[in-house]
């Protein structure tokens, strides 16, 4: 052997292949680039579906990460309500406290919070249609109704009817309680006042108090509200400002954030001032029932129902939730999917053109084996060629994943939220405006809207934030390596069945 | 020393059985050069394979220097490849995307020679084999015909092997420079006390080698009358 003074003489086998691997290494890298424009095409071809794998994998993780926080937050909710009656509508009998103890006392029921909802309306605007004449209120509704008479307020809604509202008051308005089909004067909406026995929202969640702070025991009667922003900006309240209802001055001690302007039109009060405001102190228009885990919720759903009986409340898990969130399953499912997809595309990608490039290397490869290159050289160097252009794949990959997460995510949420919001619409009640006519309720269910009027399903949807965060895209590129070093190895393997003498005969 | 006992290659074509190689034994002593002449067609080149170990006989034996090649596996024979075996074809087979330098490193990176020590070498090799220094660092496809032969055959070198396997060395390049790639190969014969064999049409050529073998139906002859001693290895 020559050069024994540079020689591998005595040397650990280790060391052997570690100069070998070095100079394979630098081999491959220049073998990539041996034909520049089929590179450019190949890479450009793997930075799309790599581009695509990463994205899918960062809406995956985000939506993944949005379940998980959806669970935690409201997942263990349940929402009971009159049975035959959601929100303002429907029938039956009104939920009372002696329901809301039987409730407490369900195993695995860790909370029971009870809510009594009440419609304001403006007082000078109810005054003058009173001097109308004919136009006056019915009432606010029926059996189970919310109150027995108008509830008045200085506050004016910061929600104009719009076109939605105005169609609502006409189409109410032929049908009311006065029974004129007469175009009715334009009002505004009313404002949602709901009493609450903790500080969280109708479907359990906290309520962001942005400003000020919360109602302190929201068991006793008091004259402190929280107020929605924008109905504070409509009115032009901070905290510490009063408003009336019913010729009761209450002070605003927060406001807060609902998230969407429906339900930023809203008043928050204690649930004894509520239930005190409408005349019925034992009275609930619905609960929110916190279970101690997510593993029991079904099983408390079905004990609650029992409990308080099908005939006197729906216990539900928050439609909306479970529709999102089964929404969400969909697109993260969706995701996961076209992230193989697409990885399992990027690998077919290498292994086609690995199988190619070795085809078109017979002859090269036979002439390294006729000069001694051991199979495992050779086979290295065709994996790490595969590597090198995955290497520059997923670096180009990963800029288009930066950009296109987010579209990406967004444009398969909100392919998968159309029918959710459609069915949470169809579960808010009132979807807003004042009904015409009387002003009566159509409805006497004592409920709250059954949906979630400070947030719905697509509310939750679209709050979803794809980020293309380092440890994701990490994640994608190293599973793009595993899939470029499989979709390579069976190449590699083909070089080991190569026979030089069999290139070589054609000389 | 290059021992051949009774090789046989057979192939079947249809149902037919052809033996390019047909009981053939030979000595070759350690720094002959020698040919094998032969028509086209007659087993030469399947001969210099099975020598190289590039093809496995059907019967018979190879041994160099006393150590046998029937029964080796393919990772010794990869190894006896490597170590003592240097293959210079007709159509050169250099890799076209790597300077002359690199191609011939690579047999010696094969080797686990350190890239310094196996640069130094193929430099000096290639001056060897009169390739002008500034065409050491260019591609190997930029180069005219005898000149990537003689990187052929500075690569067939690198690892010192015992024996030189030629498959038409000149075949591709003019008369003057087929010349002197044989002048070489006489001389690294020589020089280097390394056995080697062409196989090739060139009669010319062949009359330059010690020993002159002729190949005819898988049979093989020597030129007894040809046969000479090879000259005294230089110091």
């Amino acid at each position: 052997m020559p050069g024994e003074g540079g020689s591998d003489a005595g040397l650990p086998g280790r060391h052997l292949n570690h100069r070998r691997n070095v100079s394979v290494l630098a081999r491959s890298v220049g073998n990539a680039f041996r034909n520049k424009v089929r590179t450019a095409a190949v890479v450009a071809v793997l930075a799309v579906a790599i581009g695509l794998a990463l994205a899918m994998l960062v809406a995956n993780q985000a939506v993944g990460a949005k379940v998980q926080e959806l669970n935690a937050s409201v997942g263990t909710v349940l929402t009971v309500n009159p049975a035959g009656g959601q929100g303002f509508e429907g029938g039956g009998e009104p939920l009372t406290t002696g329901l809301a103890a039987t409730a407490a006392a369900v195993p695995n029921v860790s909370a029971v919070v009870g809510t009594s909802s009440l419609r304001l309306r403006n007082a000078t605007e109810a005054a003058a249609q009173t001097g109308t004449g004919g136009q006056g209120p019915g009432g606010q509704g029926g059996p189970g109704g919310q109150a027995a008479a108008t509830l008045t307020t200085s506050l004016t809604a910061a929600v104009d009817a719009g076109t939605l509202g105005n169609r609502n008051q006409q189409a109410n308005g032929t049908t009311g309680s006065t029974g004129s089909t007469t175009t009715q004067p334009m009002r505004s909406l009313p404002i949602t006042a709901t009493g609450i026995g903790a500080e969280v929202d109708t479907t359990g969640k906290a309520l962001t108090i942005t400003e000020g702070a919360g109602l302190g025991d929201y068991t006793a009667e008091s004259t402190n509200a929280l107020l929605g922003t924008t109905l504070a900006e409509k009115n032009n309240l901070t905290v510490g400002s009063t408003f009336t209802i019913n010729d009761q001055t209450y002070t605003v001690s927060g406001l807060f954030d609902a998230g969407t302007t429906f339900g930023n039109n809203a008043v928050y009060l204690t649930l004894p001032a509520a239930q005190a405001l409408a005349g019925l102190p034992d009275e609930l228009s619905s609960m929110i029932v916190t279970v101690n885990s997510l593993d029991n919720v079904a099983s408390a759903k079905t004990a609650l129902q029992d409990a308080l009986g099908t005939d006197k409340a729906d216990v539900t898990q928050g439609q909306n939730l479970e529709t999102a969130v089964s929404s969400l399953g969909s697109v993260k499912n969706i995701s996961f999917i076209a992230f193989v997809a697409a990885l399992g595309t990027a690998g077919l990608i290498i292994l086609l053109i690995m199988v190619m490039l070795v085809r078109e290397r017979r002859r090269e490869i036979g002439v390294l084996k006729a000069i001694g290159a051991p199979n495992r050289t050779i086979g290295l160097q065709f994996v790490l060629e595969a590597l090198v252009l995955a290497a520059l794949g997923s670096t180009a990959g990963a800029i288009i994943a930066a950009f296109a997460s987010s579209g990406i995510a967004s444009a398969l949420i909100s392919t998968n939220s159309t029918g959710t919001t459609t069915a949470t619409t169809a579960g808010r009640g009132m979807p807003g405006g004042v009904p015409g006519g009387g002003a009566g309720f159509p409805g006497g269910g004592a409920g709250f809207p059954g949906g979630n009027p400070f947030g719905g399903a697509s509310q939750l949807l679209t709050s979803v934030t794809a980020s293309a965060s380092p440890g994701v895209i990490a994640a994608g590129i190293a599973a793009v390596f595993g899939v470029a070093i499989i979709g390579a190895l069976v190449p590699a393997l083909l070089t080991a069945r190569i026979r030089p003498i069999e290139v070589l005969r054609g000389e | 020393m290059i021992e051949v006992k009774n090789l046989v290659r057979t192939f079947n074509s249809g149902d037919r059985t052809i033996k390019p190689v047909n009981d053939v034994s030979f000595v070759l002593e350690q720094g002959t050069l020698a040919s094998i002449v032969g028509k086209s067609g007659s087993g030469k080149s399947t001969l210099l394979s099975l020598l190289g170990a590039l093809d496995k006989p059907t019967s018979g034996d190879v041994a160099v220097n006393g150590v046998s090649l029937a029964g080796m596996p393919d990772a010794k024979l990869t190894e006896y490849r490597r170590r003592d075996i240097g293959f210079v074809f007709q159509q050169f087979n250099l890799i076209p995307n790597l300077s002359a330098v690199d191609n011939v490193m690579l047999p010696m990176e094969f080797a686990g020679m350190r890239k310094a020590a196996r640069r130094q070498r193929a430099k000096d090799l290639l001056e060897q084999v009169q390739l002008v220094q500034d065409k050491h660092d260019r591609r190997t496809n930029r180069l005219s015909g005898g000149e990537q032969q003689r990187v052929a055959i500075a690569r067939a070198l690198a690892n010192e092997p015992k024996l030189i396997l030629a498959d038409e060395p000149t075949g591709n390049l003019d008369e003057q420079t087929g010349d002197h790639i044989i002048s070489l190969l006489s001389a690294l014969s020589r020089d280097h006390n390394t056995t080697i064999l062409v196989v090739t049409h060139d009669r010319a050529l062949a009359n330059k080698t010690d020993r002159r073998f002729r190949l005819q139906q898988g049979k093989l002859t020597e030129d007894q009358a040809h046969h000479r001693t090879p000259l005294p290895v230089t110091a």
